[in-house]
């Protein structure tokens, strides 16, 4: 249906009118020097508008322009009530001040095949980094799953038993109310798509959260040792800011 | 069917494309998005503005459109930002931003129809052979890289909107060149 479209639509677009040529070989100066600075100010006006789309020209999709604005600018996550794997209903922000840890936050669900479970092996390989180099009072792992539907406290537990969870390290949570589903993907920027066999097609990333949940950097998962880097020194840089927060968590 | 059916019906298919239910196409593929009703909108657009009579705008103001340049580089301008994938997603998920689409494009058709009866071929040749390969290294670049560009899509529908862009590139292309031909061997003299 497509195919067919240019070709009624050409012949309107090339129909070149050679009347109207001998009056375009008319032209004056002064209607030259008005085209000219039309045709200036129109190609400004839209190399602005590129430029202001792309983020001074540098990302071209959704997410490296979300990307680029959290790493200028942190943004606060709002407030979810949360159940943990054990069946224990908490809020988010409470699961993330103890301690001022930095975290790092990735999205999930239970059924999925196929690229959760390299997600699974590099939240594995993070753990036992995290043990390895004893960052379990600095850097603590999340995992949140986003199909609440589906992803029952004893979905989560059984997930936890396979991937070997240490708790001190890696946590793992639902939402307790499926309508803050949305407003949860949002916070975080994740757009999730049905995928044939009930599976999700999501944009999947590291989140560096700290523990009075600002969303400080968003970083690929093929970079996951830079972003424990990142996170253990984010811990470092800011030992006053996270010791404020936990003593003003609710 | 007259001209001015043609547009109202390419106008009111890529319009109904932004309203439920049809919208859903848009909102699960990329190609009905990008290779059906955007192309749909600058045709419908350039349908609407081959309906006008000759003297609709002030004769004043084609001295600012010499050889339909500044048509040309504002229809540029426009096509080129609805290639940027961010924009793309921004349109899906933001109605009101859709409606932004839905004119820009449609405007964007209507210059297109003024610039072409203006401009000599060279200057046509320019600008077509500028979306030609822009839209061939686009579709090949969609089709091939490992990268889901769209946050609203999935890589598959991403896949055959590349395709579908390089053959809608490449029937560009060839479709100017045959009227240009035609215009050519009707026309010698000039």
């Amino acid at each position: 249906m497509s195919a067919d479209r240019p070709s009624r639509r050409t012949p309107e677009l090339t129909a070149g009118d050679s009347r109207a040529q001998p009056a375009a070989h008319l032209a004056s100066p002064a209607a030259l020097a008005k085209t000219f600075a039309a045709t200036t100010a129109v190609l400004i006006a839209s190399l602005l508008v590129l430029l202001q789309a792309t983020g001074g020209g540098q990302s071209f999709t959704t997410e490296t322009l979300r990307r680029q604005h959290i790493s200028q600018q942190a943004e606060q996550i709002p407030a979810f009530d949360v159940t943990l794997g054990n069946g224990q209903r908490t809020t988010l922000h409470a699961l993330l001040a103890p301690g001022g840890k930095v975290w790092l936050v990735d999205f999930v669900y239970i059924r999925c095949q196929t690229l959760c479970l390299s997600l699974g092996s590099i939240y594995q390989q993070l753990q036992a980094q995290i043990e390895a180099r004893g960052l379990q009072d600095q850097v603590g792992l999340l995992s949140i799953s986003f199909d609440p539907a589906h992803d029952s406290p004893a979905a989560l537990a059984d997930y936890a038993r396979r991937m070997s969870m240490n708790s001190r390290v890696w946590q793992i949570a639902t939402l307790s109310n499926w309508q803050d589903r949305r407003r949860l993907l949002d916070a975080f920027g994740i757009m999730v798509l049905p995928a044939p066999l009930g599976e999700f097609e999501h944009n999947a990333a590291l989140h560096v959260v700290t523990s009075n949940a600002m969303l400080t950097r968003i970083v690929d998962y093929a970079d996951y040792k830079a972003a424990l880097d990142l996170a253990a020194t984010v811990v470092a840089a800011a030992p006053v800011a996270s010791g404020n927060v936990s003593t003003s968590a609710p | 069917m007259t001209r001015a059916w043609l547009a109202a019906v390419a106008a009111a298919l890529a319009v109904g494309l932004s309203v439920p239910p049809l919208r859903s196409l848009i909102e699960q593929s990329m190609s009905w998005h990008m290779v059906g009703q955007m192309p749909l909108l600058v045709a419908a657009g350039a349908l609407a503005a081959s309906t006008l009579p000759a003297k609709a705008l002030p004769a004043s103001w084609s001295s600012f459109n010499q050889f339909g340049l500044t048509g040309f580089m504002a229809a540029q301008g426009v096509i080129a930002y609805w290639m940027l994938p961010s924009v793309i997603d921004r349109a899906v998920v933001n109605p009101g931003f859709d409606v932004f689409k839905l004119l820009t494009l449609f405007a964007s058709g209507m210059l297109l129809r003024g610039a072409f009866q203006r401009a000599p071929m060279a200057l046509q040749l320019f600008f077509i052979g500028y979306w030609v390969s822009m839209m061939c290294w686009l579709g090949i670049y969609f089709a091939i890289t490992d990268l889901r560009l769209c946050n609203a899509y999935s890589l598959d529908s991403q896949i055959a909107t590349g395709w579908g862009l390089l053959t809608l590139g490449l029937l560009l292309g060839i479709v100017w060149l045959g009227n240009t031909w035609r215009q050519v061997v009707k026309k010698p003299a000039s």
